[in-house]
């Protein structure tokens, strides 16, 4: 069984502020992973350059397996000093883990991490190490399938200071917190969503610290197989689905012609559903054999949209889609999951949608933006144009 | 009776989802609830007269062509159909059929 990682943060910035003085860094290495979140003493510009330069330099140092003990003296004497406070690093949290499960993090003044491990919210065994004068924690992480590490700065557990929580919100209540909202479902990016948000409720949406949450999660491999459109050439049909047809993991077709192609060559009834769920988008379809059936251009339309929403850092709508239209089914399958996608696209032109804005420039170029987006969440794709 | 409103992307945008609401509602009208099925399906193939609007399973009648409404293979083809004039097409066309 093949296990993939994948990664995914928000951050909420200190109200007033453009710039967001924490910095979520991550790199992939081969079978390795780094992640970075640092966050820079006060906020705006200073902290900004704070935390970029201490997480750029801490992920590529530990992503090539450099000693902590080196890393972080190297961060120490590197950074300038703030003349305000007298000190010149941020405080960090460092996630260096491979496709197995195995690696290590290490944490220096931000809140400790959580370990979301078979649907419970834990902590981790932290090891105190001195670095330069400085204490660092290490702890060494063995990951299962499903398993999330969750790595904070402290506008978390300073949420609602002054405001309706007297002294913040205590890890013992995240945790909690994190126990009754997140599910095994739930990807990287959908938990750090979930735990910043409920942050930013805290804050009445005027967070007095900017807040970042990003999320490391070890997960089993799934492939999502999606046809777009029919071929040029009628006489390639059978061979195109058959092609789609062969790979492992779920199966797509977005399309009302590809639909009908493959339905046809399956020898299988194409059903149309009758219920618009919502009224924009037109009604899924059923082939027996197939995970989701959809129309084409209007679906891809608006799941173009929902990528924007999905990869947006401060975007703060869930990441998990309850809604039962096409678009936001395919955004459940894509988004949420799958790891790698292969897109079969036909380039076949329906003259009858010539001149409208469904034609099909209009519906490359929705594949290409799409597969971009795909490939910010770290998904793998490939692309087959026939 | 199975009637059929196409949801492909031309018709769709040329407004399906009215053109249902519609037969939804002339079928519990004309009191023809039991005798005709409403269902959706994908690109006709008739997209430039669109919302296209299929009738099929009409025993051995058989339907004049006519710059609404033309008879097909399995059934009839029924063009251009919008909210507005659902009804009229509605009872010139398919009521007839189910006599």
């Amino acid at each position: 069984m093949e296990l993939c990682l994948e990664t995914g943060y928000t951050s909420l910035n200190h109200v007033g502020e453009e710039l967001c003085g924490d910095h979520v860094e991550s790199c992939v290495d081969g079978d390795y992973t780094t992640l970075v979140l640092a966050d820079g003493l006060g906020s705006g510009v200073k902290a900004s350059i704070l935390s970029t330069l201490t997480s750029k330099i801490l992920c590529t140092m530990v992503s090539n397996d450099i000693d902590i003990v080196e890393c972080v003296s190297t961060i120490i004497e590197t950074l300038p000093v703030c003349k305000v406070r007298g000190v010149a690093y941020s405080t960090f949290s460092v996630v260096h883990v491979n496709r197995q499960g195995e690696g290590y993090l290490f944490e220096f003044d931000n809140p400790e991490a959580i370990y979301y491990h078979h649907g419970e919210a834990m902590d981790f065994d932290r090891e105190a190490i001195e670095v330069c004068g400085r204490t660092v924690f290490k702890s060494k992480l063995n990951l299962e399938e499903g398993d999330i590490v969750l790595v904070m700065s402290d506008g978390t557990v300073h949420a609602g200071i002054g405001m309706i929580l007297n002294f913040g919100w205590p890890r013992e209540k995240i945790k909690e917190y994190l126990n009754n909202h997140l599910t095994a479902d739930h990807s990287a990016r959908a938990a750090a969503c979930v735990l910043a948000s409920a942050c930013n409720e805290i804050y009445e949406g005027m967070p007095s610290d900017d807040t970042t949450v990003a999320a490391v999660r070890i997960r089993r491999r799934l492939d999502v197989n999606v046809m777009v459109g029919p071929p040029v050439n009628k006489e390639q049909d059978e061979a195109h689905v058959a092609r789609y047809l062969e790979g492992p993991g779920k199966k797509v077709v977005c399309g009302g012609t590809s639909s009908q192609i493959l339905a046809r060559h399956m020898g299988e009834r194409l059903k149309t559903s009758l219920e618009f769920p919502d009224r924009e988008i037109p009604p899924i379809g059923y082939i027996k054999g197939i995970d989701l059936v959809t129309e084409g251009v209007i679906t891809l339309r608006r799941l173009l949209e929902l990528s924007r929403k999905y990869i947006s850092i401060s975007d703060l709508t869930p990441k998990t889609y309850t809604q039962r239209d096409g678009a936001s089914l395919l955004a459940d399958i894509l988004f949420e999951q799958s790891t790698h996608v292969h897109f079969f696209v036909g380039q076949s032109v329906n003259e009858a949608h010539q001149g409208l804005d469904i034609d099909i420039t209009m519906k490359l170029k929705l594949v290409e933006s799409i597969a971009a987006n795909l490939r910010i969440m770290g998904k793998e794709v490939t692309l087959l144009y026939v | 009776m199975i009637i059929k409103v196409c949801v492909g992307s031309s018709c769709h945008l040329k407004g399906s989802y009215d053109v249902v609401e519609s037969l939804k509602g002339l079928l519990k009208k004309y009191e023809v609830e039991d005798a005709i099925e409403l269902q959706a399906c994908f690109c006709v193939g008739n997209c430039a007269k669109g919302v296209s609007v299929l009738a099929e399973e009409f025993g051995d009648k058989h339907p004049q062509e006519t710059p609404a409404a033309t008879p097909i293979e399995d059934g009839l083809l029924l063009h251009q159909v919008t909210a507005e004039n659902a009804e009229a097409i509605f009872v010139e066309h398919v009521l007839p059929l189910l006599k």
